[in-house]
């Protein structure tokens, strides 16, 4: 062996001896990332979070997100430094589901989006809401979202119990066609990755012409509280658009519109009076009616029902299914596997 | 509703009389398997019976009382363990510990008003039957393997260790223990999954972490904890069996006490 061939090997041992080590290294980091001890503290971070989660409106994401991309960690460790995942197929699969899962919900977590809207029959989805959260990474199309309620029927037994809703929509496809649809308690409507659920909010919403001076006409709804749930609270205060002075606007139902001793239905009411107080002046709008406000007249063309809904997208829920159900599967066949062994009455 | 309510009495006398006599035959060291059998599965039918007039009559399942849920997870439970007694007759012995336990749920359901409830428009689809079924296994399988950890926590306690001579050592009850448990996973994480695609049908979010969602979620770590625990650290039959104990506790207190003191919309109505 000559110098050269010495030098030569001695390099390449230190190479060998310094892989080995990272290797090493690497290992013992993975299986202190693999412990159980770390998993429960991760349990306590993730219920930590999930509190901030719901006290902090601002925090929605990012404390609830961090514990499960950790958590996820952790089963990745255990799974590629624990041997038995090696011996066991099913039991690797479900732990790996696993994994899927928790970054799946992370990801959820980063661009979901919920929110409330109330649309007044006849009148189009804007794609605004009434109030909404989102994760950061949320880059949903709501904007370009249009339907429109066209009515719905609402079922109550004696005792005011609420029975089915039934709610007809017309939407807009990404085509340009319009379509029309039936939604309900269990039946959403789904735009673009965006559902929209009835909920037990409906109402009342005055529909106002609105003509101001020299201006473009405008015609709009102001949506009343919930009825019957505060059907003796049906006001709102509210400003045309370019004016200056707010009105403040009542529904005075002459009639009992539901009956909490019969079986009823949720309906429009053929006797009432719409209120309008501006200002100091007090006036009493039927259909049609009209008043001047300030620089404008607003008209009063008559009485609509209004649908609150439920806004929620999360493109993973299909991908989250797919996964829970791979994760049941792996871990009934592991089970079927182990336990097929011996009987169980022997 | 009066004919409905004397037969449901003639089951629970059945299941009492079922109950009482494990209790005396494990005591006087007879057996007597076949009649415990035969009035257990007699009560079962008659209150299939009276649930199934109830239902008739309201036009719904037993869902939404506490005496409905009460007498519906009575009906699980003891199906459950009825067909434990029938197809593995080496834990028939195991009777003695769990007819008492069921006699306490018999007594609550007794005492529960049998009045109607309103049945709430989210609950008109299939995934109410899915949920509420898979949950009912799943308890129905930690019942069993909390009958098997009573026998041997009771025979490390030294009590009737001669009676519970006829059922298998602690290792072979401790497996079976095992297996049940493991069939409680299943069923625990299908009903998670099952509730989840019902809730985000019903209210348009699939998990919100209300105190039942979260009650249950920590009944599954404590059911996942527990396998995990036997399987990695090899536990002793009586810390296992412990800890089943501790799961059952868990559970009934998930099914049974949070949805009657949460104010959440989602009352889980088992």
């Amino acid at each position: 062996m000559n110098r050269k061939d010495v030098a030569t090997g001695a390099a390449s041992g230190g190479i060998t001896i310094n892989l080995a080590d990272k290797y090493r290294a690497v290992v013992g980091l993975m299986r202190r990332l693999a412990s159980l001890r770390l998993t429960l503290i991760l349990f306590a971070l993730l219920a930590c979070g999930i509190v901030i989660a719901y006290q902090l409106s601002e925090a929605r994401t990012w404390p609830v997100v961090i514990p499960l991309l950790l958590l996820a960690a952790n089963l990745v460790a255990a799974v590629a430094t624990n041997a038995v995942f090696r011996r066991q197929t099913a039991l690797l699969v479900f732990h790996l589901s696993l994994v899927a899962l928790l970054i799946l919900v992370a990801a959820g977590r980063l661009t979901y989006l919920t929110g409330h809207v109330g649309v007044t029959d006849g009148a189009i989805f804007d794609g605004t809401l009434i109030d909404a959260a989102h994760g950061p990474w949320h880059n949903g199309n709501l904007a370009s979202v249009r339907f429109i309620s066209k009515g719905f029927s609402i079922d109550y037994e004696p005792g005011l119990h609420r029975g089915p809703t039934r709610n007809q929509v017309a939407w807009l496809g990404t085509d340009g066609r319009w379509r029309d649809a039936e939604i309900g308690d269990q039946e959403a409507l789904i735009i673009e990755g965006y559902r929209f659920y009835t909920t037990h909010n409906k109402g009342f919403a005055p529909v106002f012409t609105w003509k101001p001076d020299g201006g473009p006409t405008v015609q709009g709804s102001v949506q009343l509280p919930p009825f019957p749930m505060l059907q003796y609270s049906q006001a709102a205060e509210w400003t045309p658009p370019g004016a200056t002075v707010s009105i403040w606007i009542m529904l005075d139902i002459d009639e009992v519109v539901l009956d909490a001793e019969d079986h009823t239905r949720f309906r429009l009411p053929k006797n009432y009076k719409l209120v309008a107080r501006i200002g100091q002046e007090r006036y009493e709008m039927q259909p049609g009616g009209s008043v001047r406000v300030g620089d404008g007249v607003l008209v009063f063309e008559g009485l609509r029902s209004w649908m609150g809904y439920k806004v929620f997208y999360d493109w993973t829920l299909p991908w989250l299914f797919s996964a829970c159900a791979l994760a049941v599967a792996s871990l009934a066949c592991h089970f079927w596997q182990k336990f097929s062994v011996r009987r169980w009455d022997e | 509703m009066e004919t409905e309510l004397q037969i449901l009495w003639a089951a629970v006398v059945a299941y009492v009389v079922g109950g009482t006599l494990a209790v005396v035959t494990l005591v006087l060291g007879k057996r007597r398997e076949r009649t415990i059998l035969g009035l257990i599965a007699c009560g079962l039918g008659l209150q299939t019976l009276s649930i199934a007039l109830r239902w008739e009559r309201l036009g719904h399942g037993p869902f939404i009382t506490m005496f409905e849920i009460l007498c519906s997870n009575v009906w699980s439970l003891m199906l459950a363990y009825l067909i434990a007694y029938w197809r593995i007759p080496r834990i028939r012995g195991s009777a003695a510990v769990v007819m008492p336990l069921m006699f306490i749920m018999l007594g609550w359901l007794m005492l529960a008003h049998p009045g109607e409830g309103h049945f709430p428009p989210t609950y008109t689809t299939p995934w109410l039957f899915i949920h509420i079924g898979l949950g009912k296994v799943f308890l129905g399988a930690v019942l069993v393997a909390v009958g098997l950890s009573c026998v041997i926590l009771l025979r490390r306690a030294g009590i009737g260790v001669s009676r519970f001579q006829q059922l298998p050592p602690d290792r072979q009850l401790d497996e079976l223990a095992f297996r049940c448990m493991a069939i409680g996973l299943i069923f625990h994480t299908l009903m998670l999954i099952a509730g989840a695609i019902w809730a985000q049908d019903a209210w348009g979010r699939y998990w919100a972490w209300d105190p039942l969602e979260t009650w249950a979620f920590i009944t599954w770590l404590t059911v996942a904890f527990t396998l995990h625990a036997r399987v990695t650290f090899r536990v002793s039959p009586q810390a296992h069996a412990t800890m089943i104990l501790m799961v059952f506790v868990t559970a009934f207190l998930t099914f049974f006490g949070v949805p009657f003191i949460s104010q959440a919309a989602h009352q889980g109505a088992i």
